[in-house]
């Protein structure tokens, strides 16, 4: 199908002069790839230098990746008139390269705001009951056991919507898929209301507690419209905010109750009323992220699968690819034991105050409430750290960090349960919160490196875990009165310890473990992603974003010297044809590509076939020569240019 | 450096001796007879029924140990069956961490014989098994003794309550109707959203 012998042929050679030169770029037909309504677009201007030789390639490579994944092809700065359509800077992608907060410009920052103000909603809502449950409590007449058994169910329900969240954001675009999910738990906080046997309040916090998995939607939606450099701030930041909602509801609840009761209402009829307040703001934020929100830079997911833009990838083999990684087993078992805590805590602490140190309802509220809200920045900031860490030290940076804030949470929560005094109690309360939601955000900076092909259901596995590591603590030491809240805390800090041991045995290829360097075998960053698709698949040119993807993940090899094998030193100038090849093949991802536009070289518009030749005109060459085969291309189209000499 | 020391342990002992001031419910003593109206096992309603309770001192006592009561605290306790598995309502012997008696009735100035009163059981008493129980304070509000209208393990003259449930038909009807509005709001958006794929193709 493909003409080999077509590369073999030398071009014409360029003069060392300042004659204009033609380039002949071949380009065979295009694979299975849907390849209409395409436009290229190559800009090539002037290099003064060997090293422009590398850029034209790279740039023509990038350019034919992106025709295979059938975007948009513009590089350096993209044209005016795509750059006048958003108000942030984009990449080719149009993915936002700026994180701006304070700013609503659709639809980066809208979205951005949109989906953490939802998940701050579901959040809210999830976690209304536990303030107000001294109130609940006598009203339905609820053991401890109940308690107990409510507390898992709100949590548990999410550990498996989480995982199905990822699916439907592949399928139906974060946007509706988190717009339904919240509007469709909207009842059970409404019917909270009329709940009236300890049976009936743990069925409405266990169908409310699945609104929690907004957290994958979330996510998804952000990293679909900001680019790698500023994704693990925006998750962070929209993460943390969201869970925020959790600690506000401490605050919020018993506010509302009060004003509802010195209206009027009796005790038992006041907290029916206060739950339509979360219920409403739950209601809106769904009716918010439907009408403003959209999807991608681009448009919305529907409009984009039928207009053939966007390709759709086969479920099972993302599926098999996710579960058959056990480093995201792993995490999710992590993550059970940072944001799982937090779950716990969510639900317990306020009864803790309330009934150890006898402080009134409002402040039990307060207090309960401070551990929630220090979520305004201590996940964040435990994303910006996983990012500070891995420009210095890589991804075993990420995990030394992850793993140290992690164990030092447990000697915190150890603590908590230990110290018989208020002030004290609180001091130490805070302090854990922030060791333990600073982990969350160091889980999520190693998250998106697990795996590329099955992105969404890692991510939805390891939120989910949390989940399961909520239901699990909450079973075991907090349900019924076999142990004491105190002694539950601190056995709790003991498994937190003991969990974050498994972090040890994570070990990437590429980048080594926690103990163990990068194998001794040569292993790459396209190794290990590429290993996520079969020959049949990357024939057909579909694993392309893979392969950016592994170009860009360079960076977790952190500062050190890249210690592959045979690292050519200097630019290729008067070198043998293979060592050129090798060193254009490991150099290293580093520095932005700034080329000026002059112009545009070359232009097609294709309505039904692929352009089968292209002509360019390229000024000046330098007389370095590389001849690019198909060893760069693992998937059609192969094309070969010979430049210069 | 001595007079340091002095002041450190003056502090810690201080701190002691307030927790361990805290009266114990096994010190006072129980010198004064409380009946109720509401028969063993009577199920009253919160809100609407009246408890009658009637006091004394009990006379076969010394004659002068109610000289220092002033003020007398009726409440409303937790009988053990309601304290099960609910550590929120546990008995302790400490007096101010003890969570037996959550409800108050009413205070009276102290008078040794001849008192009754009528209490309507108030709309906020949790469904429950109750008994009442009476404090004696003396004039520097500390109590120095008791009474309770059950005998020493709780087992007679306990009454329940059927506590209101909360619940009005207006809050049923705006639950449903608003949950309602939710469902029927998302086959909308699903709705809109296909047929603006649909134009969008079309175009």
């Amino acid at each position: 199908m493909w003409p080999s012998q077509l590369h073999k042929k030398p071009y014409v050679t360029p003069q060392s002069t300042i004659a204009p030169f033609k380039l002949t770029v071949q380009a065979s037909e295009c694979g299975q790839v849907d390849c209409t309504r395409s436009r290229h677009l190559y800009q090539i201007s002037r290099f003064p230098s060997a090293e422009s030789v590398l850029r034209i390639w790279k740039s023509l490579k990038l350019a034919h990746l992106q025709r295979l994944s059938n975007m948009e092809v513009s590089y350096g700065a993209p044209p005016e008139s795509v750059q006048k359509k958003f108000a942030l800077p984009v990449d080719s992608e149009h993915k936002a390269t700026e994180f701006r907060l304070f700013s609503v410009a659709a639809p980066h920052m809208r979205a951005f705001h949109l989906s953490w103000v939802s998940f701050f909603a579901c959040f809210v809502s999830t976690f209304a009951a536990p303030p107000l449950l001294p109130i609940i409590r006598d009203d339905l007449d609820l053991t401890a056991t109940d308690i107990g058994n409510a507390g898992i169910a709100a949590v548990s329900g999410a550990a498996f919507a989480r995982v199905a969240m990822g699916t439907a954001c592949d399928l139906f675009g974060p946007r509706l898929a988190s717009s339904a999910l919240t509007l469709i738990t909207a009842p059970a906080v409404y019917c909270t209301a009329i709940a009236n046997s300890p049976a009936s309040f743990i069925l409405v916090r266990f169908f409310t507690g699945f609104s929690l998995a907004t957290f994958v939607s979330t996510q998804f939606w952000m990293s679909s419209l900001f680019s790698s450099k500023v994704v693990g701030t925006a998750n962070g930041v929209a993460g943390g905010w969201g869970n925020l909602g959790g600690g506000a509801t401490q605050l919020i609840m018993p506010l509302v109750f009060d004003l509802i009761h010195n209206i009027g209402a009796t005790k038992f009829t006041a907290w029916r009323i206060a739950f339509f307040i979360p219920a409403l703001f739950q209601t809106l934020s769904a009716y918010g992220i439907f009408f403003l929100g959209q999807d991608l830079p681009d448009g919305n997911y529907s409009q984009l699968h039928k207009s053939g833009d966007k390709h759709k990838d086969n479920f099972s083999q993302v599926f098999y690819h996710a579960i058959t990684n056990y480093r995201g087993w792993i995490l999710a078992l992590t993550y059970g034991y940072c944001f799982g805590v937090e779950l716990t805590i969510d639900n317990i602490i306020a009864q803790y105050f309330y009934d150890r140190f006898n402080v009134n309802l409002h402040t039990a509220g307060i207090i309960a409430a401070s551990f929630g809200l220090a979520n305004l920045f201590s996940r964040p900031a435990g994303g910006i750290l996983s990012d500070i860490m891995s420009k210095r030290y890589g991804m075993r940076g990420r995990l030394w960090a992850l793993w140290i804030f992690q164990t030092l949470g447990g000697i915190f929560c150890i603590f908590l349960g230990k110290v018989g005094s208020l002030g004290v109690s609180i001091a130490v309360m805070i302090i854990f919160s922030v060791f333990v939601q600073a982990a969350c955000g160091l889980t999520f900076g190693i998250v998106p490196f697990v795996s590329r092909r099955s992105l969404g259901i890692v991510s939805g596995m390891t939120g989910g875990g949390g989940n399961v590591g909520a239901v699990l603590t909450q079973v075991i030491f907090f349900r019924g009165s076999r142990y004491s809240t105190e002694t539950g805390i601190t056995l709790m800090g003991i498994m937190i310890i003991c969990c974050s041991l498994v972090i040890m045995s994570i070990y990437f290829p590429q980048w080594g473990g926690m103990f163990c360097g990068p194998s001794s075998k040569v292993t790459t960053e396209e190794d290990y992603y590429m290993s996520e698709w079969n020959s049949a698949e990357k024939e057909r040119g579909i694993h392309m974003a893979s392969m950016k993807f592994s170009e860009n993940s360079r960076s977790e090899r952190g500062r050190r010297v890249e210690s592959a094998p045979t690292p050519i030193n200097g630019t290729p100038t008067t070198q043998t044809l293979s060592s050129a090849l090798e060193f254009v093949k490991r150099k290293e991802h580093a520095e932005k590509i700034t080329i000026k536009p002059i112009k545009e070289y070359a232009h097609t518009t294709s309505t039904s076939i692929c352009p089968s030749k292209l002509e360019i005109d390229i000024a000046s060459i330098p007389k370095s020569l590389i001849i690019y085969t198909n060893k760069f291309f693992i998937a059609k189209p192969k094309f070969l240019a010979i430049l210069g000499d | 450096m001595a007079i340091q020391g002095f002041l450190v342990v003056s502090l810690l002992f201080s701190c002691l001796a307030a927790t361990s001031y805290g009266l114990t419910f096994s010190s006072l003593q129980e010198s004064l007879i409380v009946t109720a109206s509401p028969k063993h096992g009577q199920v009253l309603s919160a809100g609407e029924d009246n408890i009658v309770v009637t006091w004394s001192f009990n006379k076969s006592l010394a004659a002068g140990t109610d000289s220092s009561y002033k003020t007398v605290k009726f409440k409303l306790c937790y009988a053990p069956v309601s304290q099960q598995d609910r550590a929120w309502r546990k008995t302790e012997d400490h007096l101010n961490k003890d969570k037996t008696c959550q409800h108050n009735i009413v205070t009276k100035p102290y008078s040794s014989s001849n008192n009754t009163f009528t209490w309507t059981v108030e709309r906020d008493v949790p469904t429950a098994t109750y008994f009442i129980r009476a404090y004696a304070y003396n004039s520097a509000d500390h109590e120095v003794a008791y009474g309770q209208t059950t005998d020493a393990h709780k087992t007679t003259n306990l009454f329940n309550v059927q506590a209101i449930s909360g619940r009005h038909v207006s809050l049923d009807i705006a639950s449903i109707c608003f949950s309602a509005f939710s469902v029927v709001s998302l086959f909308g958006f699903f709705f809109l959203e296909n047929r603006k794929a649909k134009m969008s193709q079309a175009k």
